[in-house]
């Protein structure tokens, strides 16, 4: 599914070359719940960038689906990133004006099938329990329920890999809980995910931890016992969903 | 669904969340339209005026006035240049080819006209038996002069329309006799009813008498203030115009540096010169236009510039869910191209009610064609492209990774 080879990325700022990531190779199959943890300054960002068809390495190789990330034109990227990748982000990052729906629709303007874009995003606004949500604009929704949406949103195009960047960073401990249940479920339905967050208790909710350090992958194995959010939220006193800070 | 048309209603469910921003944007187009509309329909309408002008007058028209002064419409006082004569009509008959009719004319104001009880002051012209064919004024009733009226010197008189109705109320004064000034004439016949030309020369208010009879009798002076020629094709009218011009320069002995002493003019030149008076409202519009498009152009460049940069988020967020380069280009582009249709859909209402008010008023002439709407649609577009393509290039190259990371502004 993904496939890292000696990958490197350097950053030129002026005669500053900074080196972001320093020759990574890793795989990730099909099916996999992988979390990639690493302090600020470890490269994630980097790497989440050129997973996410973002940004191209400065060497190395990196093939996704099959596909040949480093050497596709901006075009393909623009149409892998439509077709093959699912991104949630941090901050959510919701169209203020448009409604649950709408958001979830976005992808697919930029998806040349054709058929019922709506009937689309309302399955996938389902498959997040949202479906009584759909005509609430996003200052509307709890934090929780705007990450749901994002997740709806990546969902749509049904994507062969789900890639989250620090999903539960603007959440509460709740909130952030159901986000990583609903991974959990979708990772159990067979889904691909990559999430990268620096915090190891979101991290040991995956089935895989890659370690990025200065650069360079520094562990690489399986969670022993991995978490269960839908048990933790059973344990969790039940406050208000989005009463945390955004 | 098309991607375009996909685009397209993001671009318009964006301008509708920011209607006040959206509104701002329009504002100078509207102005700007509104004026460029106003000055078409305006100008439009004199066009149609000064066309329907020249056709009345006739496209087989040449007018030779005394003096070199240019005047475009009927003169407002009497001037009494002494250079053309009754010879000059007569030798412009026997010596040029392409002539059909040629009348001289001489004019004076405010001769007191009576019949009875009433009496009016009005406008005596002294022609030949051929004007009304050149002029092309019908008789309504009776008879237009004849030759044998012109060398009798027979004090015979037809009326214009009001000046018949103010005399006779509703008699008919064919047959009765008035008095003009000191002589008495009788009523040959009563023009038909013609209005008041564009230039304000009232064809309603005169009394027309044989030439010599005006001359010798009334005015007591030889010289014409006009002659009035009628040419038998009118496609050859500019050479008939070169050769008047050249016999009158020869018979008036005018040297070659000097200037002619006499104004002769075809259709076309009535047409230009009507055309080419470009009215101080016509230029205030035409200023306004410009720099209410220009300042409209700024403000929606500006305006964008702002909008995308509030908005790198939702450029990073587009472009990692697969839009490309161009659909971001094509998404703000078709921002600033509806922003820019819809100010000038409204301002061309707006100019289009404006010069319908004006053309009510009576202030100047309003005829609305396509052309003022197809000139609106085109100053939009290149508005949108001039303005609107820096800002939505500057959004499709941002780098969709700096642009996700960009702290919120």
């Amino acid at each position: 599914m993904i496939a890292l080879e000696s990958l490197t990325k350097h950053y030129t700022k002026g005669t500053v070359v900074t080196e972001a990531l320093k020759g990574v190779s890793f795989r990730v199959e099909r099916g996999e719940f992988v979390a990639i943890m690493g302090a600020s300054g470890s490269g994630k960002t980097t790497l989440m960038n050129i997973l996410g068809g973002l940004d191209t390495p400065t060497s190395g190789t990196y093939r996704l689906d099959g596909l040949d990330m480093a050497r596709a034109t901006d075009d393909e990227l623009s149409g892998i990133r439509n077709r093959k990748i699912g991104f949630v982000f941090q901050q959510f990052y919701l169209l203020d004006r448009a409604d649950a729906l709408k958001n979830v629709m976005l992808p697919l303007i930029y998806a040349d099938g054709s058929g019922d874009d709506a009937a689309r995003a309302g399955q996938a606004l389902a498959a997040v329990g949202l479906s009584a949500r759909s005509h609430h604009h996003p200052a509307e929704l709890s934090g929780g329920e705007q990450q749901r949406v994002a997740i709806a949103r990546a969902l749509v195009t049904d994507p062969v890999i789900l890639l989250a960047d620090e999903p539960t960073g603007n959440l509460d401990a709740r909130n952030g809980l159901e986000v990583l249940a609903i991974f959990q479920r979708l990772h159990r339905e067979g889904r691909t995910i990559v999430m990268i967050t620096h915090d190891p208790a979101v991290a040991d909710h995956a089935r895989r931890l890659i370690v990025l350090k200065d650069g360079r992958i520094a562990g690489d194995s399986p969670v022993t016992h991995p978490r269960d959010a839908q048990a933790e939220l059973g344990r969790t006193p039940g406050d208000a969903p989005g009463a945390g800070p955004r | 669904m098309n991607r375009t048309f996909r685009l397209l209603r993001q671009a318009v469910d964006a301008l509708l969340s920011h209607r006040q921003r959206s509104f701002l944007m329009m504002l100078g187009l509207i102005v700007g339209i509104a004026a460029l509309t106003t000055v078409i329909c305006l100008g439009e309408g004199t066009r149609a005026r000064v066309m329907d002008m020249v056709a009345k007058q006739g496209w087989d028209l040449i007018m030779v006035r005394a003096g070199a002064a240019r005047q475009v419409f009927a003169p407002t006082a009497d001037r009494t240049i002494a250079s053309l004569v009754e010879a000059d009509a007569q030798a412009i008959q026997n010596t040029i080819g392409n002539i059909r009719y040629v009348s001289a004319v001489q004019n004076q104001r405010g001769w007191e006209v009576v019949f009875g009880n009433a009496s009016v002051k009005t406008r005596i012209f002294g022609v030949g038996p051929d004007w009304h064919y050149i002029r092309r004024r019908p008789v309504e009733r009776g008879e237009f002069i004849t030759d044998a009226d012109v060398v009798n010197m027979s004090k015979v008189a037809v009326l214009g329309f009001r000046t018949a109705k103010v005399l006779f109320g509703g008699d008919n004064p064919v047959g009765q006799t008035i008095r003009i000034g000191k002589e008495a004439f009788l009523v040959k016949g009563v023009f038909v009813e013609a209005g008041i030309t564009p230039g304000g020369d009232d064809w309603d208010d005169r009394i027309v008498i044989p030439l010599t009879t005006a001359s010798r009798r009334l005015f007591g002076r030889v010289y014409l203030e006009q002659i009035v020629i009628q040419v038998r094709d009118a496609r050859a009218l500019p050479r008939t115009v070169e050769q008047v011009q050249q016999l009158l320069r020869e018979r008036h002995q005018i040297r070659s540096a000097a200037e002619d002493d006499f104004f002769v003019r075809g259709p076309e030149d009535v047409k230009e010169a009507a055309l080419s008076t470009s009215s101080t409202l016509t230029t205030l519009l035409i200023a306004l236009a410009a720099i209410a498009l220009l300042a409209g152009g700024v403000v929606i460049m500006n305006l964008m510039l702002i909008s995308v940069s509030q908005r790198i988020h939702e450029i990073g967020l587009r472009r990692a869910v697969g839009a490309r380069r161009r659909d971001i280009l094509a998404q703000f582009f078709f921002e600033t191209l509806c922003v820019a249709l819809a100010g000038g859909a409204l301002g061309g209402a707006l100019g289009v009610a404006v010069a319908t008010l004006l053309g009510w008023a009576g202030v100047a002439a309003n005829r609305i064609t396509w052309i003022p709407f197809a000139a609106a649609i085109a100053a939009c577009a290149l508005v949108a492209l001039v303005f609107g393509l820096y800002p939505a290039r500057k959004a499709s190259r941002m780098d969709p990774a700096a642009a996700l990371r960009k702290q919120a502004l």
